[in-house]
């Protein structure tokens, strides 16, 4: 039993806090937050310079192919900048081409995500909105060599600034016949469009007849409902410690205000309404820290994840919404001044909470686990 | 990150050195748990576990203790935990944390007479804290200790102590100075349960008050011009409150523990048994979703648990984490059984022999999950714990005071 961080996890942590230090100030994330893309090139860039792109993918395409908890280190860090960016869209279709590319595939995309030269995402829900393969609809039609798409994927993360995406689509009647085909945006009829409002970094993608090459398919043709549920679940637990960090950082805004602010002739955090705030907050934020990190530590020891993994995403997504909601009690009209930073935190917790489905999608889950469910100790 | 305790070879073969005795000296119990039979082998076998040093593995060899690493101890408990058996064996928590003060404030005198007979499971050892004019305000207290000459006559009460099955020493916080500053007028005790002027009578309660057999009553024990020697006094006059500064430390959950929370697993098999309309209870989707609500508490109880045995054992430096601990254990205990209740309906609420499936389990865990919320401090002492701890509106160097001491 050993819970500290390794001595390459705190190099790693170190590496991503004095890059927000020095690259990503409050008022810089503010800045980018107004802007089209939402991110830096230069962030993204130096992402790629420094290996944090390739964690997972293997030696061969290039990656150091660290482990998921070293991941998960990163990621944490990255969430308490919070460093906005596609990084988990990124690396999430990694995960999905190490799963089910042909040699070729991973080759031509994971050399390139783990160089930081192609920003990637995936694309599988639609304007009738409900997270799962369930809610896969868009049907291409076939013409030679090629598939023509027609329809619309909403709410993508990313998807504005993608190279690539990963598209779901149905290739036949049976519920799991979907498949995924590698969707370059350059592509005529593909377009993209960032949503506006409170979400963070969701797009709306449209294809127009475009012409999709049938050897973009990625795997075999309606069989990869398998493959694509291990690389999501896989994957969520770095959206988990993203989301860990921004609470964490959340917890910390809270503490120093409940010190600096003064009122009634005593600084705020000697009230105990004020104080049960902190508490509820740091309730959430540590319950999804552990959940996070156990699920990782058992994938990266070859352990049954299934259960830790939806438990890890239900309670971590809750827990950065609530942990924001006791920041903005705490922080009360200064929480909103754009200019303190804490809204950008309350974003994210919003747009995040839904991401790769909310807390009642993966509980739903877990309650489906129940008759056959194996506690590890037996 | 390690999860899970990692074992050398030397630690395989301390768990089969442990198994093997374990084979030999576990006691065969049957019926009531709390029975004067049971409690009588229960007592045995903590004298057998004293005498391998096993009682108290981590103390020093030279008190009685077993001298023993992080990781070895994680090993014991573990082969404890999974006959269902518990260190110490029987309801002794006055024991646990009275020998951590002792450990840390007797004098080299008071530390060989007194720990031995703790670590070796000779005495059965009950924590008085609360008093009827005293209870989250334990610098509080009324109860009056005066010296005359060799020694201390005590008066006073004290309630919610010990259980059921009788007592050896009782340690307490008295006040020698009552007109002294607070915090600086408490004097901490250790005093044989049988001298003159003690009475110990049960209060009728709830229900069950803790974990651990025994526990289920608790008493008022009244101080009558009670004659107490001076060398019972641990920790010098007026010096009270930082003793007890120690073992409340230890109460309020910083300890940790890597024993799960059985609910679930209770729960879950329940669910399994039982049938609903021809099919297994644990098939309908309303009964998944509570057993849901009771995994995610019982898996972050667990978690925080881990978490906090991990930090203490490797001496990491902690803050909040126990009463966090603490706080998350009382208020999910009531979560879970209002899941319980809606999971299993009525049956939640009686112990009738013709009618309950659970052996009384269920009926009592309505009640106990009430009880605990005040043992080891309430659960609004907790949260005002760690807001200090965490140091909310507090500036660097209150801080500093606010982690030196526990108010």
């Amino acid at each position: 039993m050993d819970l500290s961080l390794t001595d390459q996890q705190e190099m790693v942590k170190q590496a991503v806090d004095d890059f927000v230090s020095r690259d990503a100030s409050i008022e810089t994330l503010i800045e980018l937050q107004q802007t089209e893309r939402g991110f830096s090139d230069d962030m993204w860039r130096t992402a790629g310079e420094l290996g944090w792109l390739g964690m997972l993918i293997p030696e061969e395409y290039g990656g150091s192919n660290t482990g998921y908890t070293d991941a998960g280190v990163l990621f944490e860090a990255l969430g308490k900048g919070p460093v906005p960016g596609p990084f988990f869209s990124t690396v999430l279709a990694g995960e999905i081409i190490k799963e089910l590319g042909d040699d070729a595939q991973k080759e031509n995309y994971l050399t390139r995500i783990a160089n930081g030269s192609l920003i990637a995402t995936l694309a599988m829900s639609e304007p009738d909105y409900q997270w799962g393969i369930a809610g896969v609809q868009l049907i291409p039609t076939e013409d030679g060599e090629d598939y023509i798409l027609n329809g619309e994927k909403s709410f993508v993360y990313d998807g504005h600034a993608a190279d690539l995406i990963i598209t779901a689509v149905r290739t036949g009647s049976g519920d799991d016949d979907i498949s995924l085909l590698l969707v370059d945006t350059s592509t005529p009829g593909v377009s993209t469009r960032k949503l506006e409002g409170f979400t963070s970094s969701e797009s709306s993608v449209t294809f127009e007849n475009a012409r999709i090459p049938k050897s973009a398919l990625l795997g075999e043709c309606c069989a990869i409902t398998d493959g694509l549920h291990a690389a999501l679940m896989r994957a969520t637990p770095l959206l988990c410690a993203y989301q860990v960090g921004g609470a964490q950082a959340v917890f910390d805004l809270s503490v120093q205000y409940s010190r600096d602010r003064v009122q009634f002739g005593r600084p705020i955090g000697r009230f105990q309404f004020v104080q049960n705030h902190i508490v509820q907050l740091v309730i959430h934020l540590d319950s999804a820290r552990w959940t996070t990190y156990e699920a990782l530590w058992k994938m990266d020891t070859g352990r049954e994840t299934e259960a830790a993994i939806h438990l890890a995403k239900a309670v971590t997504s809750d827990g950065y919404r609530q942990a924001c909601n006791y920041g903005h009690e705490v922080h009360a009209g200064t929480g909103v001044v754009r200019e303190y930073g804490l809204t950008l935190y309350t974003r994210q917790s919003r747009s995040l909470f839904h991401a790769l489905g909310e807390p009642r999608y993966h509980r739903k889950q877990l309650a489906k686990l129940m008759p056959t469910l194996q506690l590890d100790d037996e | 990150m390690d999860f899970a305790p990692s074992y050398t070879p030397e630690q395989e073969s301390f768990r089969e050195e442990v198994r093997s005795w374990l084979d030999d000296h576990a006691p065969v119990i049957a019926g009531d748990q709390d029975s004067p039979e049971n409690y009588a082998k229960f007592r045995q076998l903590g004298r057998d576990l004293g005498q391998q040093g096993w009682l108290r593995p981590t103390a020093p060899v030279e008190y009685g203790g077993g001298g023993m690493g992080f990781e070895e101890t994680v090993v014991l408990y573990e082969e404890m935990s999974r006959r269902d058996l518990s260190i110490p064996p029987y309801y002794d928590s006055g024991g646990w944390l009275g020998g951590a003060s002792i450990l840390v404030w007797g004098s080299d005198e008071q530390k060989q007479s007194l720990l031995p007979p703790i670590f070796k499971g000779d005495v059965v050892t009950w924590q008085l804290l609360t008093g009827p004019e005293a209870g989250s305000d334990l610098a509080g207290t009324q109860t009056d200790a005066v010296r005359d000459g060799d020694d201390y006559i005590v008066n006073g009460e004290k309630i919610y102590v010990g259980g059921s099955n009788g007592v050896d020493v009782l340690w307490t916080l008295t006040r020698t100075d009552p007109d002294g500053e607070r915090h600086k007028n408490l004097s901490w005790f250790m005093i044989p349960a049988d001298l003159p002027g003690i009475t110990i009578r049960p209060m009728d309660l709830l229900g069950d008050g803790g974990e651990g057999v025994g526990s289920g009553v608790k008493n008022t024990v009244y101080f009558d011009n009670v004659r107490v020697p001076a060398e019972r006094l641990v920790g010098g006059e007026n010096n009270g409150w930082q003793v007890a500064t120690t073992h409340l430390e230890l109460e309020h959950g910083a300890g940790g523990s890597v024993a799960r929370n059985l609910w679930f697993s209770r729960a879950l098999d329940w669910a399994r048994e039982r049938q609903l309309n021809g099919r297994p209870l644990v098939e309908n989707s309303d009964a998944q979703d509570r057993l849901v609500e009771i995994y995610e508490k019982t898996e972050i109880q667990r978690l925080f648990g881990i978490r906090n045995f991990w930090m203490n054992r490797t001496h990491q430096a902690m803050t909040y984490e126990g009463p966090q601990s603490s706080y998350f254990r009382k208020l999910s205990g009531l979560d879970i059984t209002t899941a319980l209740h809606e999971l299993f309906g009525p049956y939640a609420l009686t112990n009738d022999e013709n009618t309950d499936f659970s052996e009384g389990a269920l009926d009592s865990y309505q009640r106990s999950a009430i009880v605990s919320l005040h043992p080891g401090g309430t659960a609004d002492v907790q949260k005002v714990l760690m807001a200090r701890r965490i140091g909310m509106g507090r500036s660097e160097a209150e801080r500093y005071k606010a982690g030196k001491t526990v108010e």
